[in-house]
């Protein structure tokens, strides 16, 4: 395979981790508490899809490869993802007087009673979505590249639900209380922005930007109950890359990882893909490292800079 | 200025919580410890179940006298099986052959006495297993353990919880090669030896001298794929493992299919070699696949493509489904089930038979006692016997364990000096998105 065909790869995994990313990252900024429910909350996303896509079918036509029902069903999963999220805030997180490590546990905590309502639900095996799987698009063959229409179909709807982030935050009202909650919370409730509001929508986009990834998980891998759970430290990994806190950093260090990740094999054959290097040059690490690979990336940009790419340097 | 000292504190406080938590969680190194200890303290676990047998026997003897009023409890004897994680099929599975086979134990009773098995979930992994082999052991003291699924995770209970203590551990599925080395450790599948042997063979005799292979990365797969490369005169092009859950195997793939090789061969699970197969078809690659037994199911054809994997061949240790025990088996399963059985739960349901047995030809309910039966119940000495009643007959009329020969359904059993089994393996074709048998292999 070429270069320009790992890099699309890399693109496709990149835009699901970028998906979850930012959702944990906004979270941990408004809510200040790392939600290792997060995973399963993509989870959750994926499984309310799958159900509503049953349910519904295709609608007759269809986009990029995917029925309109399946677009519903991304909706209904992100509906999902959101309602499952602002529920737990209201009836755990919220009544829960502890600080941030306590609301840590707790998260793991909830995880697990996702998790387990899934498998009973759903069985512990894996399940995918009923959508034909596609032949690589011909065209882009002789360039290396092998991808789908669903691939293609996944980068564009993370663009457009990030694009759609990045218009909330920057002109919207909404957007603006957010970032100045973000900076500082009391702060913002003296100057008469209604903080229990803003949390509730924080979990909204977050959990539904998750559910999201989860739903284009689904459709790229496989849909089981641990899905969610396994991407979760990769995606903690984009997150503390990209500067903890920061949506951009998320949405940077998620991209990253994702690349790393799926560029791997590259790194064997080094010699003939770039230039001034000598034919034969690799450096001989093999794709089961792919994982460890990141992550030794991502400390090392941390000894470098300690708060992340795009993390507020402490003063 | 404060404010901002404030936030980078919690920043590090929470890295560092983080940090810890993932690594605790993720590497495994609280569960290390755990092994140690327990690898530390299994002889004093030894002796606590020795002491345990001893009130075992005082039960036992008055149980002898209870057995006019019939009412003593029933035996316990321990199962870890696969209910979650990658081989939950396995264990769905197996939990259908375990019922059959209690159901069957139960009717005929052992001396008036019922069989009861708790059964633990191992997740498919190691640490899970450990933990629930430790349950059964030390907390319900059972003499007798059916576990586990993975190769992998039957090795850890064994060396972490059994070895150093008199109980029995049985696998019921492990099929990894290094299980030989611990002749305390039977199992009642076969090894994935005669699996390599019989895939090298086969392979060749397609035709082609050179294979991509790549593996679970555990000790099932790492065992089986070297087996293979010692048993395989062609050349080995890429052999690569790769790791259970990931999100993605494009790059395995790509690599496979830039190595050259026409011949791929997969020892690999269902979830991942769905992936996977997912992935080929949707890169457009083509090659003739190979896989050992734990790449077929139901789940895998549901989950790939028409046409995606036709012509596949995949040899699977198989029953004997020509013999009639195992036919009378199979039927009893439809009737209750509505579906064909596979090995697996034919394997499940032996391990639950020979253990009865054993303990009906044991003197006594212990470790030490059932480490000798459990062998001879179904060794080639005895009277040669099809079904728990038969044997079970012969037993009550006074006959030792080598009056027996319990033929299973899924073979003669016949532990050898290192614990496995003689096996049968099938050959199997996907045709038209549907597992054909195409013949058989004898062990």
């Amino acid at each position: 395979m070429t270069v320009l065909g790992y890099v699309a790869n890399g693109l496709v995994f990149s835009s699901i981790i970028v998906l979850g990313s930012i959702g944990l990252s906004l979270v941990y900024s408004i809510a200040d508490f790392a939600n290792f429910a997060h995973g399963d909350t993509m989870t959750v996303g994926a499984y309310a899809a799958l159900v509503t896509f049953g349910a519904v079918g295709g609608l007759g036509g269809a986009v990029l490869g995917l029925p309109y029902g399946f677009f519903l069903a991304l909706l209904v999963g992100i509906a999902a993802g959101a309602v499952v999220a602002v529920a737990t805030e209201r009836l755990i997180y919220e009544p829960l007087t502890t600080d941030s490590i306590g609301l840590l546990i707790t998260s793991i905590g909830v995880a697990f009673v996702y998790r387990a309502v899934i498998q009973i639900g759903f069985g512990a095996d894996f399940t995918r979505f009923e959508i034909g799987a596609l032949r690589p698009i011909e065209w882009l063959i002789p360039y290396g590249i092998r991808v789908t229409r669903h691939d293609v179909a996944i980068v564009a709807s993370a663009v457009v639900l990030v694009s759609g982030l990045h218009v909330l935050l920057q002109y919207t009202d909404l957007g603006r209380k957010m970032r100045a909650m973000a900076d500082n919370p009391t702060l913002a409730r003296v100057s008469g922005i209604r903080t229990r509001r803003i949390r509730y929508w924080t979990w909204v986009i977050g959990a539904g930007l998750a559910a999201a990834g989860g739903v284009f998980l689904g459709l790229f891998n496989q849909l089981s109950p641990r899905m969610g759970f396994n991407l979760l430290l990769v995606i903690f990994a984009a997150v503390i890359l990209g500067g903890i806190g920061s949506v951009y950093g998320a949405m940077l260090g998620g991209f990253l990882i994702g690349m790393i990740n799926q560029l791997t094999p590259l790194l064997s054959r080094l010699g003939e893909v770039l230039p001034l290097v000598p034919d034969g040059f690799g450096i001989p690490i093999g794709i089961e490292y792919a994982n460890a690979i990141a992550f030794v990336i991502m400390v090392a940009v941390l000894l470098a800079r300690p708060t992340g790419i795009a993390g507020e340097e402490a003063v | 200025m404060s404010r901002d000292t404030t936030s980078a504190t919690d920043r590090r406080t929470y890295l560092r919580v983080a940090g810890a938590t993932g690594l605790a969680a993720f590497a495994g190194c609280v569960s290390t410890t755990d092994d140690e200890e327990d690898a530390g303290g299994a002889d004093d676990g030894g002796e606590e179940s020795d002491a345990g047998g001893e009130s075992g026997d005082e039960g036992d003897a008055a149980s002898d006298d209870a057995d006019e009023s019939a009412s003593a409890g029933p035996y316990q004897i321990g199962m870890v099986d696969s209910l979650t994680g990658s081989l939950s099929a396995f264990g769905e599975r197996n939990q259908r052959g375990v019922e059959l086979a209690l159901g069957r134990v139960n009717e005929q009773g052992i001396d008036g006495r019922d069989l009861e098995l708790i059964v633990e979930d191992s997740e498919s992994e190691n640490q899970g297993g450990i933990a629930a082999a430790q349950k059964l052991v030390n907390q319900d003291e059972v003499p007798f353990l059916i576990g586990a699924v993975g190769s992998g995770v039957s090795l850890a209970i064994y060396e972490s919880v059994i070895q150093g203590t008199d109980v029995v551990q049985l696998s019921q599925n492990s099929t990894g090669l290094n299980l030989t080395d611990f002749p305390g450790l039977l199992r009642m599948s076969p090894s994935g030896r005669t699996q390599s042997l019989a895939l090298a063979n086969l392979i060749a005799e397609d035709g082609y001298d050179e294979v991509a292979i790549t593996y679970v990365n555990n000790d099932y797969g790492q065992s089986l794929t070297d087996a293979f490369v010692d048993a395989w005169d062609g050349d080995v092009v890429y052999n690569t493992p790769h790791d259970q859950e990931q999100q993605s195997y494009s790059g395995i793939v790509s690599e496979m299919n830039d190595s050259g090789a026409d011949a791929w061969l997969f020892i690999a699970y269902q979830a991942e070699f769905t992936t996977m197969v997912n992935e080929v078809y949707s890169s457009g690659y083509e090659a003739q696949f190979y896989g050992a037994d734990s790449v077929s199911g139901d789940s895998v054809l549901a989950n790939t493509p028409e046409g995606s994997m036709d012509g596949m061949k995949i040899v699977v240790p198989s029953a004997p489904v020509e013999e009639e025990n195992y036919q009378t088996f199979a039927a009893d399963f439809e009737s209750e089930y509505g579906q064909e059985p596979t090995s697996w739960a034919a394997y499940a349901y032996d391990c639950v038979v020979n253990a009865a047995l054993a303990i009906q030809a044991a003197d006594e309910f212990t470790g030490a006692a059932l480490t000798d039966t459990v062998r001879r119940v179904s060794a080639p000495e005895g009277e040669t016997v099809t079904s728990f009643e038969a044997a079970s007959d012969i037993l009550a009329e006074g006959g030792g364990p080598d009056d027996v020969d319990y033929q299973g359904v899924s073979g003669p059993i016949d532990f050898d000096e290192a614990g496995d089994p003689v096996g049968f393996l099938q050959i199997l074709e996907v045709q038209d998105h549907e597992y054909a048998g195409t013949g058989f292999i004898e062990g």
